[in-house]
């Protein structure tokens, strides 16, 4: 009650903040706590049952921020390692006070279960988005931690799978459920720096390149850890016991390891394409120079990824600059701007870190009310294609240019041949 | 059954490199410098992990010259998906023309994939081989087959798809899925009528409530004003997945992809027809009111008088759930002239309701809002003002001379209201008003929401000089440590030379705000302010904060190479403590450059971190010996 409580005094404040002046910024409607059955003890049938996939450590984070919840009845959890599968199975038992949390290895047999309304989805993000989509399929809503996609053409799927399914889906950005951070958004968005003319994106390390086959290992007993599935998607490769140790390693499959654009810029692209109201993403991509990756977009801004010049506000920074004015933010929860007249409108408290928990409430309150949570799939899909764009630029080491309405890179067979990627059999989108 | 598939996947191999070697001596196809290399690769000895990598390789520089010996390793069970990277990728019929030719002598997973990958490329010249795969007995090569033919998505592919699914094919949801997406091809081919007849097919088959739901959703969006009563029908319906799918299809249709006024009128007039007729009790009441949120969000940008007069009417009475979503949707569809109605109801009795009423308002647009509250404020009695003085505040309707008497009203509600709108809307001239109840609160109370209101109107205003000077004149007595706190909040010289004197005080308490204060200063002004008081405090109590708050500065905040260098410099000379002095070369090390290279040398001199300062000066020379970039 009170995580959705004290949201709404956030969202309401920061739509009141904004609200004087032509450019209105409107409140969204947040279905009241008491008929969501958040005023207390919310009784089963009224729970939302969530089926978990994948939880490592990320995703065990993910898991205690649901299970915060009072309207959450965790009902199962599906992992290729038996480790995980148990480890999770004690922590929900633990707290749900029962024995009933289902342990499934195949995540074909947790999405086939009628009772599971929605999944949380954490395995390595070589799974994210096909596992996003066969869920939808399924009939799951999702909430789905980053980096969702692998390639340009899975995030325009993802987009057009959530819609075409219905899915409610909640890309874990959790930076756009804190208030800061959404402040900051929300000045660029509504006019208050001027025009917007260029934001920066901090991508935590700038390289691309293709994924290697490590030496084989004795492969385990699948009861334990199962390769053929974990490796999913994945071009095949034998089994390594540091690459079941981290999805990152084979995060794209046989092509391009996103490294920090992709990894770090998932979470700050998406808060700048935020600012510039999620619009479609940058049309130009340049290689770094001096340490800055510049993307434009149509109407002339700019995108930059730059690892220094910071000010020291955490990790995750962003900072938009328009004609008037500037703001910065990042993960200590405090925000730097041009001019303090700017602060008008700004009520928020200070959350430092990165606390997913408002995150996973909005995702929450969507299911029920199928409402467009603030990572919903069409914005995740422009944040992803723009840090995927920016990872082929620094590929190939050269500028490309997209076309942001056929989704293709203009006269150029190269670029346009990273846009996707073949799934191994018998996985498909 | 292993060695089986590798027989299959050698017998395809022969087969396909043969028609490549063909190929090749034809001259049909010409391979780049590049490319040649990598095939070289390929019909070498070399590791699987280095053919896997060329593959991926050959994706990007492989031409019609590679098909031939990538599709050869289309029956490889290690190195067909890798070798399907490359031929999804390469353009041209060769490509297509050897993924069909592969179905003929593949089976299982690999068949699979190759089918996949044809889906991929939307080869339409493989529908005939993929209508017979529909029928397959391996039900994952038959649902492959769907796949492929919905990704295609031709007349022809709809046809055959249609058909199966009335033919009652065994995996008929598989085939449903496949006829939405091949509807969705058809309509961006401008073939709306077999689009919708194909949707509409999925939505009446006996197959899932998902997949049917999917079917409704395009038919309602494809067919326009036509579409309505299937929305409505699944907003009545008693499944919940077809509702759910129902409200989230009425927050598209007319207001998303591409937006039509006439249409999205018509779908909010339904809407509003189902809020109106819905029974007050629940279920019904609780889908009225996601109604309502689907409503609200449809007219993001205003509603019209039909929708809003419904939510109004909605807001005003009923149960209380619909009344409070109704109240809230307001909030974003309204204008000006539901404020009156509005503001009866945040005289409601139901607190709940009362706050909603004024959140609501405080979000509607327009100026005739602000014109209608500040009216209705002169002549407010006691029991009205605190929501419209509230309502000043959150609005931030610039009428500071006429709250100002009220932060003196006999009533402490007023009061209260009139100190936090204050805090929204005051201007520097008459922030002395804040300052003085900061200072000097009538009670516990008032100091709290005094010293909340002027942070507000502090950290906002512009010459944050002339606001600093306010707040310091006033930082003395009993609430001087909250006014230092304010002070740290505004920043700017003349904060940090007041909080500089506080610590220099000899009130320990006030020390002690003082220096966290400094500690955590936003802006390299207070470095030397900082450094002074490291090695100036007589009794030493707040040495060390005041070391690392300096020490702070020089490692995160964005300075010249030369400042930086120099701040470590000082740093190291400051302080004996080894310890310290580390913390100081690990910056050294963080930002090399020629001047904290000079520094580093210079400390090699200190011998309770001469090892450190060492390995400092190794690692700096190192990092500038790289080239740039």
């Amino acid at each position: 009650m009170q995580a959705s409580s004290s949201r709404m005094r956030r969202r309401a404040f920061l739509g009141r903040g904004l609200a004087t002046g032509a450019a209105a910024a409107v409140a969204p409607v947040v279905i009241p706590s008491s008929a969501l059955g958040l005023d207390g003890v919310v009784p089963p049938s009224e729970r939302i049952r969530v089926g978990g996939i994948g939880i490592g450590r990320r995703g065990e984070y993910d898991l205690g921020c649901f299970l915060q919840q009072p309207d959450v009845q965790f009902t199962a959890i599906c992992d290729v390692k038996e480790g995980r599968r148990s480890a999770v199975k004690g922590i929900v038992d633990k707290h749900h006070g029962t024995a009933d949390c289902r342990m499934y290895r195949n995540h074909r047999e947790l999405l086939d279960q009628a009772d599971i309304d929605a999944v949380l989805i954490a395995t390595g993000p070589n799974w994210h988005g096909l596992m996003a989509m066969l869920a939808a399929k399924a009939g799951k809503d999702i909430y789905c931690e980053k980096p969702c996609t692998k390639n340009i053409a899975e995030s325009l799927m993802l987009r057009d799978t959530m819609r075409r399914c219905g899915t409610v889906f909640q890309a874990g950005t959790q930076r756009r459920n804190l208030p800061h951070f959404a402040f900051a958004c929300e000045l660029a968005r509504t006019g208050r720096l001027g025009p917007v003319k260029r934001i920066y994106a901090h991508p935590a390390g700038m390289r691309a390149a293709t994924s290697g086959w490590l030496p084989e290992d004795p492969t385990p007993d699948p009861a334990v850890a199962d390769w053929d599935m974990y490796l999913g998607p994945a071009a095949w490769r034998p089994f390594h016991a540091k690459t079941l140790g981290d999805g990152f390693n084979f995060e794209k499959g046989g092509g391009l390891v996103g490294g920090g654009v992709l990894e770090w810029g998932s979470h700050c692209v998406d808060l700048c394409q935020w600012a510039v109201d999620d619009c479609p993403p940058p049309v130009d991509y340049a290689p770094p120079v001096d340490g800055q990756l510049v993307c434009r977009y149509a109407d002339g801004t700019e995108l930059v990824f730059r690892e220094k010049g910071w000010i020291p506000l955490g990790s995750c920074p962003v900072r938009f600059e328009g004609e008037t004015g500037w703001v910065e933010a990042g993960d200590s929860g405090k925000i730097v701007l041009s001019s303090p007249e700017l602060m008008a409108g700004r009520k928020v408290e200070e959350i430092g870190g990165y606390p997913a928990t408002f995150h996973v409430r909005d995702f929450l309150d969507c299911v029920k009310t199928r409402g467009k949570p603030k990572g919903n799939a069409d914005a995740a899909c422009n944040a992803h294609i723009a840090c995927h764009a920016a990872n082929i630029a620094l590929f190939l080491g050269r500028p490309v240019k997209l076309d942001t309405g056929s989704w293709r890179f203009v006269n150029d067979d190269e670029a346009n041949r990273l846009r996707s990627e073949a799934l191994r059999e018998p996985w498909r989108l | 059954m292993r060695r089986d598939r590798r027989l299959i996947g050698l017998a395809v191999a022969a087969a396909l490199l043969l028609c490549a070697v063909d190929a090749r001596s034809q001259g049909v196809t010409t391979a780049s410098g590049r490319e040649r290399e990598l095939l070289a690769v390929l019909r070498s000895e070399t590791p699987e992990s280095e053919k896997a990598i060329t593959c991926k390789l050959l994706a990007i520089h492989g031409s019609a010259a590679a098909v031939g010996d990538l599709a050869a390793l289309l029956g490889n069970e290690r190195l067909s998906s890798w070798a399907r990277i490359a031929l999804e990728a390469i353009p041209g019929p060769e490509a297509d023309a050897a993924l069909r030719t592969a179905t003929e002598s593949l089976a299982g997973l690999e068949l699979v994939g190759v089918i996949n990958s044809i889906g991929v490329r939307s080869d339409a010249a493989a529908v005939g081989l993929l209508e017979k795969r529909l029928a397959d007995a391996d039900a994952g090569v038959a649902a492959a087959a769907a796949a492929a033919l919905g990704r295609i998505g031709t007349p022809e592919a709809a046809a055959i798809l249609s058909r199966a699914l009335a033919a009652g094919v065994p995996d008929r949801d598989a085939v449903a899925q496949a006829c939405v997406v091949a509807a969705e091809r058809l309509l961006a081919a401008d073939k709306q009528a077999e689009a919708v007849a194909l949707a509409n097919a999925v939505w009446v088959a006996e197959v899932s409530e998902q997949r049917r739901a999917e079917g409704a959703r395009f038919a309602i969006l494809a067919r326009g004003e036509e579409g309505i009563p299937m929305l409505v029908e699944l907003l009545r319906s008693p499944a919940k997945r077809l509702f759910n799918m129902g409200l989230f299809t009425a927050r598209e249709v007319g207001v998303q992809g591409r937006p039509d006024a006439a249409l999205a009128e018509a779908v909010d007039l339904a809407l509003v027809r189902e809020v109106v007729a819905a029974p007050a009790t629940p279920p019904a009441a609780e889908r009225a009111m996601l109604v309502i949120d689907a409503l609200a969000e449809r007219n993001k940008a205003g509603a019209g008088k039909a929708v809003q007069s419904a939510i109004l009417d909605a807001a005003a009475a009923g149960a209380k759930p619909v009344r409070l979503a109704a109240i809230r949707a307001l909030g974003g569809v309204g204008d000006a002239a539901v404020v009156p109605r509005l503001l009866a109801i945040a005289a409601d009795p139901d607190p709940e309701c009362a706050t909603a009423a004024r959140d609501a308002i405080g979000v509607l647009p327009g100026d005739a809002v602000d014109r209608e509250i500040t009216t209705r404020l002169a002549t407010a009695d006691a029991k009205a003002l605190p929501t419209l003085v509230g309502l000043v505040g959150d609005r931030r309707i610039a009428v500071v001379t006429e709250i100002i008497p009220l932060v003196d009203h006999a009533d402490a509600g007023v009061r209260l209201a009139a100190i936090a709108a204050l805090g929204s809307i005051v201007d520097l001239p008459n922030l002395d008003v804040l300052v003085k109840k900061a200072a000097a609160p009538r009670d516990e109370t008032e100091a709290v929401a005094a010293t909340a209101a002027l942070r507000e109107a502090a950290v906002r205003m512009a010459d944050r000089d002339a606001c600093a000077e306010k707040i310091a004149a006033s930082a003395t007595g009993a609430r001087q440590t909250v006014l230092l706190d304010l002070l740290g909040d505004v920043g700017g010289t003349r904060a940090l030379a007041a909080v500089n004197a506080a610590a220099k005080s000899g009130d320990e308490a006030i020390q002690d705000t003082a220096t966290r204060l400094l500690g955590k200063w936003m802006t390299a002004d207070a470095a030397p302010v900082l450094l002074e008081l490291a090695t100036t405090d007589a009794a030493g109590t707040f040495r060390g904060r005041c070391f690392k708050g300096y020490v702070r500065i020089a490692r995160q905040f964005v300075l010249p190479d030369d400042e930086r260098a120099g701040m470590c410099r000082k740093a190291l000379a400051a302080t004996q403590d080894p310890a310290a002095r580390k913390s100081v070369i690990e910056i050294l090390v963080r930002y090399p450059s020629a001047a904290t290279l000079a520094v580093a040398k210079e400390a090699v001199a200190m011998q309770d971190v001469e090892a450190e300062a060492k390995a400092a000066v190794a690692s700096i020379e190192a990092k500038l010996a790289k080239p740039a970039g």
